[in-house]
């Protein structure tokens, strides 16, 4: 899929040159073939069964699952930075049961229903930054492999959660709370969430010093130290911003129907990781932009939605998860072989 | 994914010092100390029934272990292993059941198709070159993809009373006997523990974990070392997967969920360093008794079955940072231990 | 022209080893300062010294004057201090411009925000490049894409983004091409026109004569002396770098040649090995020379079986054979002590009689379990044969000295019993003391009818040790000498050929290079 050889960290390339030449480095990129091949195979399916494309599937396609693709922005960042997290999903079960908790019982204890909701809504970004923190901790300060780190943490989660909440369903929300079944503008509000917050990471790597470092410490660590950069310092920041990606991801998740599962969605964290890695992320640090990861969210759940449209069992879907990173893992892993040996 | 590999010293030369603060030393105290503690809280725990049962529940765990040990020193890793036993316990349902295998023959391909799975692990990572967690990584989505996707949801039951003597029965059936199982897991890990410590090819994994490079420069075959120890991985999986099956006595493909985070933690908090180049099987089989110790323990209190992740989670963390100070001691501790 | 960096009584120290002794160093606005010393003579330290890498346990710097005194290499940088290592620092993922900028990009307003300004460090990049003369390399490409030599250029370019004023390079010709070396050339002497002071390190005797203006030696870790290059001659350097004459060096043998070890004809394998013929025969010592980079190791690995060939033939004791893997090389009879003892001749956090029994492992056998007793009496006789100075086999050989160390690799080779053995840089980062063990080992070696393939960058030592000198040049055999024609001068002829000499021609290929 990534053939380029521009860079693929979303800087420079796009600004100079003509306009044309700017568009063909746009579909030649990693982004944009993931945007032909979205249209495609909706245009495809939507051929064949034009259900597919009416505004209820389209809508649940895109807005109910846009919470994926703000999860995905955050695992970008760590991943580009050389690091993983696979424990997104345990996270987010334990941040919207906080969430639904908080919610259902400050209001019944009778405060205030707007303090009560903006407690709420806040409450999972915090406490997922905090997390993000230990994370980046360990990660970055005791030098212990993020892999380790995130399986350990995962566990540490979703048996935490499993402890307190034991996979209640939290009733009774108050009013006013679910704001991710609102429409803004005849949008749906995830909608919003999902553009506004690729578009500002997206910016912040591309145009903020620390942005950039990030790539330059999963590109060559060594490199990036002494050129001054202080990497365990980057290394936390992706972390702890990581953390507000899912902290936000579980907002919309909790706020998304009347009632909240307080369980790990299984299979999130993957789900992400397929999405950033999909998106031209490379496992391998140091290049990927966050527009890839969004649109490659979309890609998934294109294609799942697609596979209920055209009669393929839903339960290949996690195949075909795997199929696609081996895939985009393979092709990047040939691709930097191939060039090292010039 | 950057992993440096330690500079300290692979196997620590015997001397009183240098014993107490091994890892395994330490691990064989604190177990001693967990069950005299499990012991006294609960009069259910230290009896022959719960300890031969305790074995009986970890060897699924057990099994996978061991090669992960292999792996681990190597400096790789496989996160697959829960999938492979997954789509394994699916393919023994699903080719007895649906393809019309005879019972022995299913048994015997679900343990095919745990070491081919393994092997393509292996050949991923040696022939392409591919990182071991990131192809272990798709992997661990691909198969148990695969296991969701045959079995379509359906579970298979009803197998004959045979096949439940591997996994529920006891060693000539005797009424208190040791169950089956734990006789493989026993005689599985003093084969391995053997050939890890007392032939090249143990030597050799502890040279490629150390120095892949020196070890390839030497003429230690470490393409083929490494295809080994991912298909054994597989075909330990598969067999995990036969032994539960045959132990609960239907399939699902959420079998092995969790399997991976068990057998790292039991390698890692056995001493195995997570950077490759040290480790023991007795540290494993070590780590291996003080999680199922844990988990023992948790239930017998009242503690809900799955949450007692959250506590090998917390053991992993501390297993690792506790590895990690003991292979690079801080400055203040140098100098008030100095080693050999 | 005025001294711009100054360096006095430096010392530095690590454990185990005392890196700098007391150092003076100057170099001047506008000149080529080389700087010289074997392995292990403090080079490397004293330019980390300067770059902020280290800090000095004595002693002062001063930069135009002024004393200064760096925490870490960014305060290095700020006073307009730049270093180009040998393993190059960049991000292949990203691009030129991307690279040269990284931590300390250019910024504009927008908005309330501060953010990276790409168009300005696009045209900034190329700017830099334009002005060294570098008009091929377009700023949006991944630096991965790139060769070798234009990834130094980038390197050179981020340096001038900088600002530096004095600018490091640590042997910068090494993996170059002769056309980049060129390039290089003609890039230096415009920034010493532009008065930035060059500190340049090399092995390469002929590039400090040719390239600089005054020379620095380091022995030791002390300081020996700084001349004009136009008052010094190459035995003088090497005299004062080694401290002793050629002859003291190489205590050679008389050894009996006899038949054919090993035959190659035409063997290819890309990259670096091109229609390579040679033989070496039983007792004795071809010496291979050649830069960095004309593909001697690579021919080396070929033979072992590390890549195997892709054509041409390898005869050993006149039988044709085709070797896969070190496995099967080992058994035929060849070994090879590998260039970099490190990563490839040892794993160093092993012990030795683990290192030495590593490659027979599968002869020391009871059974099917490794023989303990044998594997012992295999590493004690190693460590009397070679006078390796440890406390005891089970020593970890990370705490050995570079001189044991080689000898450890030396002995694990010798434990298989070859017939053919290939030795590359066998005395590089050793003391002088255990440098002399190595060559007497080496000529008994071929005494006792071992045929010895040797590959090293230390002419001296080619010249000392060989009865045969075969020069490698990007990937082919271009010259053989007898022991009696050889001559420093004429080997390095042949190693450099044209390269340096015609620099009219050189333009032209320059011109035509790929990028």
């Amino acid at each position: 899929m990534t053939a380029s050889t521009h860079s693929n960290s979303g800087a420079a390339s796009k600004k100079d040159g003509g306009f044309l030449s700017s568009l063909r480095g746009f579909f030649g990129s990693q982004e944009g073939i993931l945007l032909i091949v979205i249209i495609v195979l909706m245009v495809a399916v939507g051929t064949s069964n034009p259900r597919f494309l009416s505004q209820t599937n389209l809508k649940d396609v895109f807005a109910a699952n846009a919470y994926i693709a703000v999860a995905a922005l955050g695992v970008s960042m760590v991943i580009i930075s050389g690091n993983i997290d696979i424990s997104s999903g345990a996270l987010v079960g334990v941040l919207i049961t906080l969430s639904g908790n908080l919610a259902v019982g400050l209001a019944d204890a009778g405060w205030p229903l707007m303090l009560v909701n903006i407690i709420a809504w806040v409450a999972p970004l915090i406490g997922g930054m905090v997390i993000g923190a230990v994370n980046g901790f360990f990660v970055a300060y005791l030098r212990i492999p993020a892999i380790v780190v995130t399986l350990g943490m995962f566990s540490i989660l979703k048996g935490g959660l499993i402890l307190v909440a034991g996979g209640n369903t939290i009733y009774n929300l108050p009013e006013g709370y679910t704001i991710a079944q609102q429409d803004w503008l005849g949008i749906p509000s995830t909608i919003y969430f999902m553009v506004i917050l690729t578009i500002v990471v997206f910016l912040w790597l591309r145009y903020s010093a620390t942005g950039r470092s990030i790539y330059a410490v999963g590109g060559n660590a060594e490199a990036a130290r002494l050129s001054g950069i202080n990497t365990r310092r980057v290394i936390m920041i992706t972390f702890i911003l990581n953390g507000l990606m899912v902290g936000i991801c579980s907002l919309m998740l909790a706020t998304q129907f009347n009632q909240i599962q307080a369980t790990a969605p299984p299979g999130l964290e993957m789900f992400v990781i397929t999405a950033a890695v999909v998106g031209g992320v490379s496992i391998l640090g140091g290049t990927g932009t966050v527009l890839g990861s969004t649109l490659a969210a979309i890609l998934v759940k294109t294609i799942g939605s697609a596979m209920v449209f055209i009669n393929v069992s839903p339960y290949w879907l996690k195949a075909v998860q795997g199929t696609l990173i081996l895939v985009t893992v393979l092709v990047d892993v040939l691709r930097r072989r191939r060039q090292s040996r010039q | 994914m950057t992993v440096s590999s330690n500079e300290a010293p692979a196997q620590s030369g015997f001397s009183l010092r240098a014993l107490l603060i091994r890892q395994e030393f330490i691990l064989f105290v604190i177990t001693i100390v967990g069950v005299l503690l499990l012991a006294t809280q609960s009069d259910k725990f230290l009896t022959v029934d719960n300890i031969l049962n305790q074995g009986r529940l970890v060897t699924e765990v057990a099994l996978v272990a061991l090669p992960m040990t292999l792996i681990i020193i190597t400096g790789g890793i496989d996160l697959s292993v829960g999938s492979i036993m997954g789509v394994c316990a699916i393919v023994l349902g699903y080719s007895w059941k649906n393809l019309g295998f005879p019972l022995e023959l299913a048994i015997a391909f679900t343990l095919v198709v745990g070491l081919v799975a393994g092997l393509l692990n292996g050949l991923f990572i040696v022939r392409l070159g591919l990182p071991p967690l990131i192809m272990t990584l798709a992997t661990f989505a691909l198969y148990r993809g695969l296991a969701e996707g045959i079995s379509q949801a359906r579970s298979v039951r009803g197998y004959p009373d045979w096949f439940f003597e591997m996994g529920q029965k006891n060693f000539m059936s005797y009424e208190k006997g040791v169950p089956n199982q734990l006789i493989i897991v026993v005689i599985a890990a003093v084969i391995v523990g053997i050939i890890l410590a007392r032939t090249p090819f143990g030597r050799g994994l502890y040279a490629i974990g150390n120095n892949e490079m020196g070890a390839r420069f030497s003429g230690i075959p470490v393409f083929l070392y490494k295809l080994v120890i991912y298909s054994f991985s597989g075909f330990m999986a598969g067999m995990a997967a036969w032994i539960y099956v045959s132990r609960v006595s239907t399939t699902r493909s959420d079998m092995g969920t969790g399997l991976e985070l068990d057998a790292i933690a039991a390698v890692v908090i056995g001493g195995t360093s997570i950077f490759g180049g040290s480790g023991t099987i007795i540290g494993t089989v070590i780590g291996l008794i003080l999680i199922q110790l844990l988990k023992n323990g948790l239930a017998l209190s009242g503690v809900k079955g799955d949450s007692t992740t959250i506590v090998v989670g917390l053991v992993l963390i501390l297993a690792i940072v506790l590895n990690n100070f003991i292979q690079n001691p801080p400055e203040w501790f140098k100098r008030r231990f100095a080693s050999s | 022209m005025t001294a711009i960096l100054e360096l006095e009584s430096i010392s530095k120290q690590f454990p185990g080893v005392k890196a700098l002794n007391d150092v003076r160093f100057e170099s001047q606005a506008g000149e080529v300062h080389a700087l010289l010393g074997e392995n292990g003579a403090g080079k490397s330290t004293l330019i980390k010294v300067i770059s902020g890498v280290h800090k000095p346990d004595t002693g002062t710097m001063k930069i135009e004057g002024m004393p200064v005194h760096f925490d870490n290499p960014r305060q290095a940088q700020l006073q307009g201090i730049a270093t180009i290592y040998q393993e190059l620092s960049l991000y292949p993922e990203l691009t030129v411009a991307e690279n040269i900028f990284m931590g300390h990009g250019m910024r504009r307003r927008m908005g309330p925000f501060s953010v990276l300004d790409w168009k300005a460090m696009n045209e900034k990049s190329l700017e830099l490049l334009t002005s060294l003369n570098i008009h091929d390399l377009d700023p949006h490409r991944k630096v991965g894409a790139l060769t070798v030599g234009n990834r130094q250029r980038v390197e050179i370019a981020k340096a001038l983004s900088l600002n530096a004023r004095v600018l490091i390079m640590d042997e910068p010709t090494a993996a170059l091409t002769e056309a980049d070396v060129v390039r290089l050339f003609e890039i230096v002497r415009l920034l010493k026109q532009r008065g930035v002071s060059i500190i340049y390190i090399s092995h390469r005797l002929q590039e400090v004569f040719d390239l600089a203006d005054r020379v620095t030696v380091l022995r030791d870790g002390h300081y020996v002396d700084t001349k004009p290059v136009s008052e010094t001659s190459e035995d003088d350097l090497i005299r004062m770098m080694v401290g002793r004459t050629i002859n003291d060096l190489f205590p050679k043998l008389p050894s009996e040649v006899t038949h054919e070890v090993l035959e190659v004809r035409d063997l290819c394998c890309k990259p670096l090995t091109k229609n390579v013929t040679m033989t070496v025969r039983a007792g004795e010592i071809v010496g291979l020379a050649g830069l960095v980079g004309s593909g001697r190791s690579e021919l080396a690995q070929v033979v072992f079986g590390i890549t195997p060939a892709e054509s041409g033939q390898v005869l050993i004791e006149g039988k044709p054979v085709q070797i896969k893997s070190p496995a099967q090389a080992m058994e035929l009879g060849v070994a090879y002590v590998p260039e970099d003892r490190g990563t490839q001749g040892l794993v160093r956090q092993m012990k030795i009689r683990e290192n030495v029994s590593m490659a027979v492992l599968s002869t020391l056998m009871k059974g099917i379990f490794v023989d303990n007793n044998a594997e012992n009496d295999l590493a004690d006789k190693t460590i009397k044969q070679l006078s390796i100075r440890a406390y005891s086999r089970e020593q970890v050989v990370n705490k050995l000295s570079g001189g044991n160390q080689q000898k450890v690799v030396v002995g694990k080779w010798l434990a298989s019993k070859p017939k053919l053995l290939i030795m590359d840089e066998p005395t590089r980062g050793v003391d002088v003391g255990a440098k002399a063990e190595i060559h007497r080992l080496i000529s008994e070696l071929a005494q006792q009818g071992l045929g010895i393939l040797m590959i090293s960058s230390e002419l001296p030592e080619i010249l000392g040790m060989s009865d045969r000198i075969l020069v490698m040049r990007e990937g082919e055999i271009v010259a053989e000498y007898s022991r009696a024609e050889a001559t420093q001068e004429n080997i390095a002829a042949a190693m450099m050929s044209d390269a340096v000499r015609n620099m009219n021609n050189q333009r032209k290929l320059s011109e035509s290079s790929k990028v």
